[in-house]
């Protein structure tokens, strides 16, 4: 909770911040001097944040899609976490797949760069944002899944997808 | 419940701490908290980071090779729970650590050695050097001018008794 409200106050302030320099009358070597500092504290103090419409994630199994638009998160109000599961359209398809390109097909989010706390209190996260597509009741339309998945699934009741990874994280 | 490394400073991170981090490679990074999180996203290489225990061991300045390291191996293996080894066990932990904490402190000791004899001879060679910062050059002069007082033996004389003439 403390962590959300945290996050939310660095929103607007980060904005705040952002909006005051651009409104800033500087010459033009020292704008793009603080540009670029402001571009080298954006790495180390970037909010990773929820999956929610027009999000691009990655897609992890066989099925054919390569990169997948959310178009609605399923749970949540501001959009959807490790586990969740959403509705997205196919982006980027390879040309024989099971599924097309412009398709409208559901996902479970199975690697965010948002942290999601654990139960015994630490936090994991990972590198990028990756989806595995599902059917509506839930089973996965791949064959394989890639990369690291989150124990977290077990809880969804995605079992199927934790016995096609090649790492439980 | 496992207690596991930071992988950027090597300390313990208890239940209830820290970041881990998963890497598409699968591997996991653990961070104790957001400083050492923080310096891996810099890409700070945590051997030449000072206050690390990496460098620290890489540089000689912590002790490297122990048998009482030897207890603090991960194993992957659960033991099945027995009352009696716990028991033994917990002692055995606090013994250990007395050991350990010993060891590394003759450790420091030994690495220290030879600090004071240094110390004591730079001093030397300083004041030798500048000591024109301590005294003035005048009371210096004054010093390599006065000769020292020299004890002489004179011979004894007759007290001359003058009288007064009448």
């Amino acid at each position: 909770m403390l962590s959300l409200f945290l996050t939310r106050m660095v929103l607007i302030v980060g904005r705040s911040l952002i909006g005051s320099l651009s409104n800033n009358l500087l010459g033009v070597k020292s704008s793009h001097e603080t540009t670029g500092k402001l571009t080298h504290q954006c790495i180390f103090s970037q909010l990773r944040t929820f999956i929610q419409m027009r999000t691009n994630l990655k897609v992890v199994d066989n099925s054919g899609a390569k990169r997948v638009m959310c178009i609605q998160a399923l749970k949540g109000r501001r959009g959807a976490r490790l586990g969740d599961t959403i509705i997205a359209s196919v982006k980027e398809a390879q040309p024989r797949g099971k599924v097309k390109k412009g398709e409208v097909v559901y996902g479970v989010v199975v690697r965010a760069a948002m942290q999601k706390g654990r139960c015994d209190g630490s936090e994991i996260k990972f590198d990028d944002n990756a989806v595995v597509l599902v059917n509506k009741q839930g089973e996965p339309i791949g064959t394989r899944v890639y990369g690291p998945v989150p124990h977290e699934l077990r809880k969804k009741k995605h079992v199927k997808i934790l016995t096609l990874a090649e790492h439980i994280a | 419940m496992r207690l596991e490394k930071c992988w950027f400073c090597s300390s313990t991170v208890y239940p209830g701490h820290g970041i881990q981090f998963v890497r598409n490679d699968a591997k996991i990074f653990r961070f104790c908290r957001s400083k050492c999180h923080k310096n891996f996203k810099m890409k700070r290489n945590p051997r030449k980071v000072k206050w690390t225990k990496a460098y620290r061991r890489l540089h000689g300045k912590d002790m490297t090779q122990d048998s009482t390291f030897e207890f603090e191996r991960k194993r992957n293996r659960p033991e099945r729970y027995d009352r009696n080894v716990a028991e033994k066990t917990l002692i055995a932990i606090k013994k250990i650590d007395k050991i350990r904490v010993a060891r590394e402190a003759r450790h420091h000791k030994m690495r220290m050695k030879g600090k004071q004899a240094i110390e004591r001879q730079a001093a030397l060679t300083e004041l030798e050097k500048s000591i024109d910062l301590v005294k003035a050059p005048a009371s210096l002069l004054q010093e390599s001018q006065i000769t020292p007082k020299i004890k002489v033996k004179v011979a004894d004389t007759q007290p001359q008794v003058e009288h007064m003439e009448e």
